[in-house]
């Protein structure tokens, strides 16, 4: 996960669709909410690209409601038991929330620089980036310990206990992992597999 | 970049095993043979009953071909061993241990085990220290920073071990910062 403008990860965190609702007419722009309208009216919804909804926020025609990925009931089941919950099923293909909650981050630097007062969030009381910075770190530190430890099991089992159930809240924790997480998983997998296997080459040679 | 991810960020153990055996180790030579010049340095000249000091690679070498005794290093010791482990369960922070024992022990462990002292012993116990001091790294894990980590006391081939993942997630957690 990072910022690079060439980053494959942050273009898809910011194919994101996010509702806004605008507060003012826009004529002729009816196709970006995908319906036959021609017009955009005051107080239409329309779920927008995050990186389309920088200039929309920032010019002050809508308001972002914050999406469900990130709203209060998420939240509670994040500060209630962070490695139940399944991140990869709260945003679309890629499953990237990390990069998503980071780009809604920026969207808050840009925008209390920008225009101070005027940016307001509907449905939701998150309206600081701190707040929404410890969320995701906490949630990262959380949810770590477990990643690893599993890919860690995994290393261990080998090429043939792969599939074997090892509980569903482990394996659903699995299915749920962010795009950010798998990738440590994988890299710590592959580390202990190393490991495993300089530490069974020395027990071969000696039998 | 073309190298596998795993690559990127730290060498292999066999990379780093080959790294230690440039280490010197005590041995009782069997054969007698001049100070000769190797491109780490002159090492020699071994005389039979006298001991000597040579790189472990060498040791290796000439103890498969039967011509030297390996004397373990004072930390290869089940009293040691034990001891350390001892304290590596009852204190927090990570006992110390020669940079590259888990290398070098292996290396002696394999090619040396008539040399050393009850090597099935010492076996168990360096996997029971290395499942110890696992078990702190992964405590470590929890309070991970952004921005720097303490490793005292931590071998070379543990760092290399919790590398690749331990640098991404603090990669992560830095771009989480407000």
């Amino acid at each position: 996960m990072n910022d690079d403008y060439f980053s494959i990860d942050a273009i898809l965190a910011e194919n994101q669709k996010v509702g806004c609702r605008f507060k003012t007419d826009i004529p002729d722009m009816g196709h970006l909410g995908g319906g036959g309208e021609r017009d955009i009216t005051r107080s239409n919804t329309l779920q927008l690209p995050i990186w389309l909804v920088y200039t929309v926020v920032l010019s002050d025609w809508a308001d972002m409601i914050m999406p469900p990925a990130f709203g209060n009931k998420v939240r509670n089941a994040l500060k209630a038991e962070p490695c139940s919950v399944r991140l990869a099923s709260l945003v679309g293909a890629g499953g990237l929330w990390y990069g998503f909650g980071k780009t809604i981050m920026e969207l808050y630097a840009r925008a209390s620089l920008t225009l101070l007062n005027n940016f307001q969030l509907l449905s939701n009381s998150l309206d600081d980036k701190t707040e929404m910075s410890e969320l995701l770190t906490n949630t990262f530190r959380k949810r770590l310990v477990e990643v690893i430890d599993q890919a860690q099991h995994f290393a261990a089992l080998g090429p043939a206990g792969g599939a074997g159930g090892s509980g569903d809240s482990a394996q659903s924790f699995r299915e749920g992992l962010d795009g950010t997480e798998r990738e440590l998983f994988a890299l710590a997998q592959e580390g202990s597999k190393r490991m495993k296997r300089w530490y069974e080459e020395g027990e071969k040679a000696r039998r | 970049m073309s190298l596998p991810p795993a690559l990127r960020a730290s060498v292999t153990p066999p990379e780093l095993e080959l790294i230690a055996c440039q280490e010197l180790v005590e041995i009782i030579p069997l054969i007698a043979m001049e100070k000769t010049a190797f491109i780490s340095g002159a090492y020699g000249p071994l005389r039979p009953p006298h001991k000597a000091r040579i790189p472990i690679w060498m040791a290796v070498n000439l103890k498969q071909k039967k011509k030297c005794h390996i004397l373990a290093p004072e930390w290869l010791t089940v009293e040691y061993l034990q001891e350390k482990i001892l304290q590596e369960t009852t204190q927090d922070e990570f006992t110390k241990l020669p940079f590259r024992f888990a290398e070098i022990s292996r290396v002696l462990l394999d090619a040396a085990s008539d040399d050393l002292q009850n090597p099935d012993k010492l076996r168990s116990l360096l996997k029971d220290l290395r499942e110890a001091r696992q078990a702190k790294a992964r405590a470590g894990l929890q309070s991970l920073e952004h921005s720097s980590l303490r490793l005292s006391n931590l071998s070379a081939m543990e760092i290399n071990e919790i590398r690749p993942f331990f640098i991404e997630a603090m990669a992560v957690l830095g771009q989480l910062r407000p």
